[in-house]
């Protein structure tokens, strides 16, 4: 396990000075842990190669005032995994849970079989604000190298990060494959690291009904309350439309732990938080 | 080595007319080594530098024995006074044309990140404990000595920040102490009228770990170049 993370103050060393003193400390670093060091604007030049030469991962924050230029030291055992012969959504999972477990700065290789599994694990690194460093070929499979990143604090006047998912589920079992997706595409969200709220409405909101989801199973993937039972223990909110529940005779009593009645103004206030993205089944 | 040992030879490689100045910093009144007494004067820390490198006093100097808040400030040792912390004070001294720079400059002076009960002083080579800084007060050659020998193992370049302003306590002790790396400084309006720092002379500090490394290059500098 890596220690506390140390911070070093240089604001007001103005380049290429600081770069000169943050080469010093590093090259003086008697353990390789995570340093920030706090800089003026315009002090950044060429610290960056310094954190090449000496195998450092550097993200920059920046609050306006001062920039925090954090050093990790890039891991030198890369973890490797093949998921070859693994089908969506479970490539692009496998690969969230690496990456939430793994420090800034450190790598993982993912094999597959399949050209396009590695681009929609691609899609998913970049999702969760890491980077992919590198793809290719090797022994007739298809590979990326993903390198986990420190996310950036968005800046005033910055586009919004869309980093929460709102799924609007209103068809209810009667479209099986629509329920479905709505647990599918929320495991791979969260795998993600998104934040995933699911809002029930009209025929949707029985799903939530205790023992409903229960009678669905696909042969290919779970039953679909396990899938659902799955999600809300990741972290996903589940919210039952108040209304609609009321019109099908469902209480709050009735509901599968985890769930919850909510009112027209929580999902409206879902819909215009620009944070979220939203998803129709 | 020792500090003991290396003291004594840093003294003579470089022909210092002191001794270099061992500077912890104590938490508790615990984490004061034993056998160092409380300082028994009021003065302030460049004073206290000198006379430990000078007249080889050693002691510990708490909040009460420091005179200078400024330099007790930074070192977190107490709170840094407000007309400090909002450069009022360097404003009004004539050392900044406006407030802004020298709010700008007291905001970017090194502060310590952790509070203090005392600072401790003492000869290098008499201290027998183990420092934070060693803070040398040489003269430009010495300087140069020094620097190069930093540099005689690894290379690169060295790079020292200061600001005219609290020298011996912020870019000489707690500059050092946070980053572990030297720093140079040219010494403050108060260190060189009140503390006897003189006109020919700048101040180093140096992280510990490097003492050896330096004492080494120095020795291989005296046989190449006598």
């Amino acid at each position: 396990m890596r220690e506390t993370t140390k911070t070093i103050v240089l604001t007001g060393v103005k380049a290429p000075n600081a770069a000169i003193t943050i080469e010093n400390i590093i090259k003086g670093a008697e353990d390789r842990n995570d340093i920030i060091f706090m800089i003026s604007p315009g002090s950044e030049t060429g610290i960056d190669a310094i954190a090449k030469k000496y195998g450092y991962h550097m993200e920059i924050n920046a609050d306006g005032k001062n920039i925090g230029a954090r050093f990790a030291p890039v891991s030198k055992a890369m973890k490797e995994i093949d998921v070859t012969g693994d089908t969506c959504p479970g490539p692009a999972i496998t690969v969230g849970n690496h990456l939430s477990s793994m420090t800034a700065g450190d790598r993982v290789k993912v094999k597959s079989g399949c050209s396009d599994s590695i681009e929609d694990i691609a899609m998913a690194v970049k999702a969760a604000g890491s980077k992919v460093v590198e793809t290719g070929n090797e022994d007739g499979k298809h590979f990326l190298i993903a390198e986990k990143a420190i996310k950036a604090a968005a800046q005033a006047g910055a586009p919004v990060e869309k980093d929460k998912l709102l799924i609007v589920q209103s068809n209810g079992i009667g479209n099986a494959e629509r329920a479905y997706a709505t647990f599918i595409f929320s495991k791979v969200a969260l795998s993600m690291g998104k934040t995933v709220t699911i809002f029930l409405l009209m025929d949707g909101s029985s799903i939530a009904r205790k023992g409903t989801a229960a009678g669905v199973k696909h042969p290919a993937f779970e039953r679909l309350d396990k899938m659902m039972d799955d999600v809300i223990k990741a972290g996903a909110k589940i919210y039952v439309c108040e209304l609609s529940a009321q019109f099908r005779g469902i209480k709050s009593t009735d509901l599968v732990p985890g769930a919850k009645l909510a009112g027209a103004a929580t999902y409206l206030e879902l819909l215009s938080d620009p944070s979220y993205t939203i998803a129709n089944f | 080595m020792s500090y003991e040992s290396e003291g004594k030879e840093l003294k003579e490689l470089l022909g210092l007319k002191g001794s270099p100045v061992a500077v912890k910093l104590a938490k508790t009144v615990a984490d004061v080594p034993a056998g160092i007494p409380k300082m028994s004067e009021k003065t302030r820390h460049c004073q206290f530098v000198q006379n430990a490198r000078l007249k080889g006093v050693k002691g510990y100097a708490t909040r009460e024995e420091h005179q200078c808040k400024g330099g007790a400030g930074v070192m977190g040792i107490e709170t840094l006074p407000q007309a400090v912390a909002s450069g009022d004070m360097y404003y009004k001294l004539g050392n900044f044309k406006t407030a802004e720079g020298a709010l700008e400059t007291v905001t970017a002076m090194p502060k310590s990140t952790e509070n203090y009960y005392a600072s401790i002083y003492a000869p290098l080579e008499a201290g027998g404990f183990e420092p934070d800084v060693v803070v040398v007060v040489v003269n430009p050659k010495q300087a140069l000595r020094i620097t190069q020998a930093y540099l005689h193992a690894t290379g690169g370049r060295v790079s020292s920040d200061y600001s005219g302003i609290q020298s011996i306590c912020a870019d000489a002790v707690i500059a050092v102490k946070e980053r572990n790396v030297p720093n140079m400084t040219f010494g403050c309006n108060g260190s060189r009228k009140n503390s006897g720092i003189a006109d020919d002379e700048v101040i180093i500090g140096i992280p510990p770990k490097s003492l050896a490394s330096i004492v080494e290059a120095l020795k291989t500098f005296k046989e190449k170049w006598g």
